[in-house]
């Protein structure tokens, strides 16, 4: 066995959550001082009551009375703890962390929402060889300065049209990308995400090779339009601001046929989308969170181009990201309700937890494999790091009471330990199904050994995954990567989705790649525009939290002062 | 030769009790009265009649079906009883049975049972007068212990909790209380409604009763995997392992 970690990274956490001088390993204790405060030990819930207070007489209708929970005895009736973002000096109370309450959560899910990526070749195409249009950089900076006067909903062609405010639409903004230096070199710095200049030297050559000399534009339509309609409805204002733009740019016939050859091609011929229609049963159009495959997730996120050197980092934000758009906004809005997802979610990105086991597992297998990816791909490594870092982690709960009432659910367990194991072993093979399989086999550790999982459907899908590890046929696995929310076992289940993307991304982070399944995606949430930090997500999080994020789709602007 | 089942392997404490459990072999160590624990599960009142949800089975004229010629209802189906529930918390720090024991205990030895399995808390469902038996085996046998294991029906946060100073798992509802004889009552029902009279259930146990009788695999009680410093798996585990190979293997390859 090689070098131990014990660096205990939820130590520090726990400390601030409970005090300095607090005995962590203590295995009992004296609740009975907080019996006397309930919820007024807390300014948060203090803040809630005197709001509703304050606006009862204005609604004419009762609201918040946190003495109405369980005939009257309040929640409170032990310490009330904050919540420490990882990595990160964030300290937040739990209720900044439901996304209603952080507006930086918000923006993260909106500027995914917001987004579409259509490809520029195929209008050229079609204005070069159709209408005989001569299409150079020039053209190009020329339409996408009218672009990005158009995308936020402003005229052109027409007159006399209606149009939004600019402060209201901002956040709206299109810049091209392209593997095409040459011509990248032609393009208004403005107007262009630069892959050379924001990705390390090696990633931008890999991204560069994939996409080939193609040419995108990275669309992001107002926040406003995105959050009153839905996420559907991004390529079609997309759509008909682009061939407006391509009707002023080059001088077209505004009813002739073309134009529906590029309406067409910002519709669907040369869209991507952010996340897939679902079925009916789930019905939601595209680019809603329950389509967003795990793979794309994991390529929204920056981490991998800021801190390539430390894959761990790399898959601990694509957590933090999917566990708040999977499990709070998702499974926890779109499919059921209420505040319960929130507490399962924050497990994944607080108190260091996660990155400790993480990092335990990690150091484990780098002392004994040689290094991030040279770990051999079967179930043998699998069984090592998920065994050691599930038996590491049970350990940590056991020694420290106070860290397993921090994680007072088994669900919030099994997917802290299943992650921690699969974000190793990812690391270390370079290969997302050996790091399912040491996700599945930590899922069964856990509850062998402990007689308890998560609930009746969460435990299902774990007892039965590993049957669906190293398969590829569409009905018996599919890779990791371009699995997502809807597969079928993992359609209903808290504390999984965003686990599943972060352990995507371990692999690819492992081998150094400098995407996880769609380079273009990867560049597209490169731009430095966005107003979600794409590259830290639980520092977001925490500047949500703490008060200090200003999202974009604000109507204040519009309306009478509070 | 009659078939044993053989329930769970390994030879420490954890592995026998686990056993015990599985196989109904449980030593009794208290007798709670029937209308005690009638009281405390807070369906019906002691003594009244059961109330049901339909008639007599023998006065329903049931068709013609081969299986319900194979099985005998039990004397709560025949008789119409409505379904109700009993459900446990069991504290992490040695009580002496964990969810998926009692539904295995339940599922094994209990007919006409549904359990469901939580981290928290496990519930056990079935026609009342044989829940109420049911409930009564639980509670009168080595799976409880009146200070870390109790019946909740409802807000039952505690399992994980480091437990209070007089040694019981934390209740928000504060349904159980020590005296100062140091036995525990019952002052609520699992819903958390007042008993108009305390339930006495017994004498906590001890630590080192709790360390000897638990099913859970603790690093400072019977380990399951060793410690950081010093690996050392127990049978389970490796059972584990073969069990978690061969589904990996021929999850789509039953040949």
């Amino acid at each position: 066995m090689g070098k131990i970690h014990t660096k205990k990274l939820f130590v520090k956490a726990l400390n601030k959550k409970f005090g300095k001088d607090f005995d962590l390993a203590g295995k009992s204790a004296d609740y009975a001082p907080f019996k006397e405060q309930g919820v007024l030990q807390n300014a948060r819930k203090r803040e809630f009551i005197e709001w509703s207070k304050k606006l009862e007489g204005k609604r004419g209708i009762s609201m918040y009375n946190p003495y109405l929970h369980a005939g009257g005895i309040p929640m409170g009736q032990r310490q009330i703890v904050p919540y420490k973002l990882s990595t990160t000096e964030y300290i937040v109370e739990g209720d900044d962390l439901h996304f209603v309450n952080n507006p930086a959560m918000q923006q993260m899910w909106d500027d995914i929402r917001r987004t579409v990526i259509v490809g520029l070749d195929m209008a050229h195409e079609v204005l070069e060889k159709r209408l005989g249009k001569e299409v150079t950089p020039e053209t190009i900076n020329n339409y996408l300065e009218i672009l990005n006067h158009a995308m936020p909903g402003a005229a052109v062609v027409q007159e006399h049209m209606v149009e939004t405010h600019p402060g209201l639409v901002d956040d709206c903004n299109v810049r091209m990308f392209t593997g095409d230096d040459d011509l990248a070199d032609e393009i208004d710095s403005q107007y262009l995400i630069n892959i050379n200049e924001l990705f390390p030297e090696e990633q931008a050559e890999e991204i560069k090779a994939a996409m080939g000399k193609t040419s995108w534009q990275a669309i992001h339509i107002p926040t406003i339009v995105s959050r009153t309609c839905d996420g559907g409805t991004t390529s079609r204002w997309s759509a008909m601001q682009l061939s407006m733009t391509f009707i002023d740019a080059y001088n077209m016939c505004a009813g002739e046929a073309a134009v529906a050859d590029l309406a067409f091609a910002a519709k669907h011929a040369a869209v991507i989308q952010m996340g897939d229609m679902l079925p009916a049963r789930r019905a939601r159009g595209p680019n809603e969170p329950g389509g967003i495959s795990f793979g794309f997730l994991a390529d929204m996120v920056q981490t991998s181009r800021t801190k390539p050197y430390d894959p761990p980092q790399v898959s601990l934000n694509v957590v933090a990201a999917g566990t708040m758009l999977y499990d709070q906004i998702w499974l926890g809005s779109y499919m059921s309700g209420g505040v319960g997802f929130t507490q399962y979610a924050t497990a994944a990105y607080t108190n260091d937890v996660l990155d400790d086991f993480s990092y335990y597992g990690s150091d484990y297998g780098v002392d004994k494999y040689g290094g991030w990816g040279e770990a051999p791909a079967t179930l043998e490594t699998a069984k090592d790091l998920a065994t050691e870092t599930t038996l590491y982690a049970m350990e940590q709960y056991e020694a420290f009471p106070t860290l397993l009432e921090d994680h007072f659910g088994g669900s919030q367990r099994s997917g802290i330990m299943a992650a921690a194991s699969g974000v190793s072993t990812g690391c270390l093979t370079g290969n997302s199904q050996a790091a399912l399989s040491a996700w599945y086999l930590s899922h069964l550790i856990h509850k062998e050994g402990w007689g308890r999982m998560g609930f009746f459907g969460y435990d299902l899908q774990d007892q039965c995954g590993p049957t669906n590890v190293f398969s590829y046929q569409g009905d018996e696995g599919n890779p990791l990567e371009i699995r997502g929310p809807n597969y079928p076992n993992y359609a209903m289940n808290v504390g999984h989705q965003g686990e599943y993307a972060g352990i995507s991304s371990a692999a690819h982070a492992g081998r150094g790649d400098a995407f996880t399944l769609n380079p273009l995606i990867k560049v597209c949430f490169a731009n430095p525009a966005l107003l979600f930090t794409w590259d830290d997500i639980r520092k977001g999080f925490g500047m949500g939290g703490a008060r200090e994020f200003r999202a974009a789709g604000e109507r204040s602007l519009v309306m009478p002062a509070v | 030769m009659a078939y044993e089942p053989q329930y769970y392997p390994g030879s420490t404490s954890v592995g026998v009790n686990r056993r015990k459990h599985m196989s109904g072999d449980l030593e009794k160590l208290r007798d709670i009265s029937d209308a005690d624990i009638v009281t405390i599960m807070g369906h019906r009142a002691p003594g009244a009649d059961y109330p049901s949800t339909h008639p007599p089975l023998a006065e329903m004229g049931e068709p013609d079906c081969p299986i319900r010629q194979i099985v005998e209802p039990t004397p709560g189906a025949a008789a119409g009883d409505r379904i109700r529930y009993s459900q446990f918390a069991d504290s992490m720090y040695n009580a002496p049975s964990i969810p998926y024991w009692r539904s295995y205990w339940a599922a094994i030895n209990c007919r006409g049972c549904d359990p469901g399995t939580l981290s928290g808390r496990q519930i056990v469902e079935a026609r009342e007068r044989e829940i109420e038996e049911y409930t009564k085996v639980q509670m009168d046998t080595e799976m409880y212990c009146p200070a870390l294991s109790s019946m909740r029906g409802c807000t039952v946060h505690g399992h994980s909790l480091r437990l209070d100073e007089d040694g019981i798992m934390f209740d928000m509802l504060a349904r159980c209380e020590v005296g100062g004889d140091g036995n525990v009552s019952y002052s609520k029902d699992q819903v958390g409604i007042p008993l108009d009279q305390k339930i006495n259930v017994g004498k906590a146990m001890s630590e080192d009763e709790a360390a000897k009788r638990t099913t859970i695999f603790r690093y400072d009680n019977v380990a399951f995997g060793g410690t950081a410093d010093k690996r050392d798996f127990d049978e389970g585990l490796v059972a584990l392992h073969h069990m978690w190979e061969r589904r990996s293997k021929w999850g789509f390859r039953p040949e």
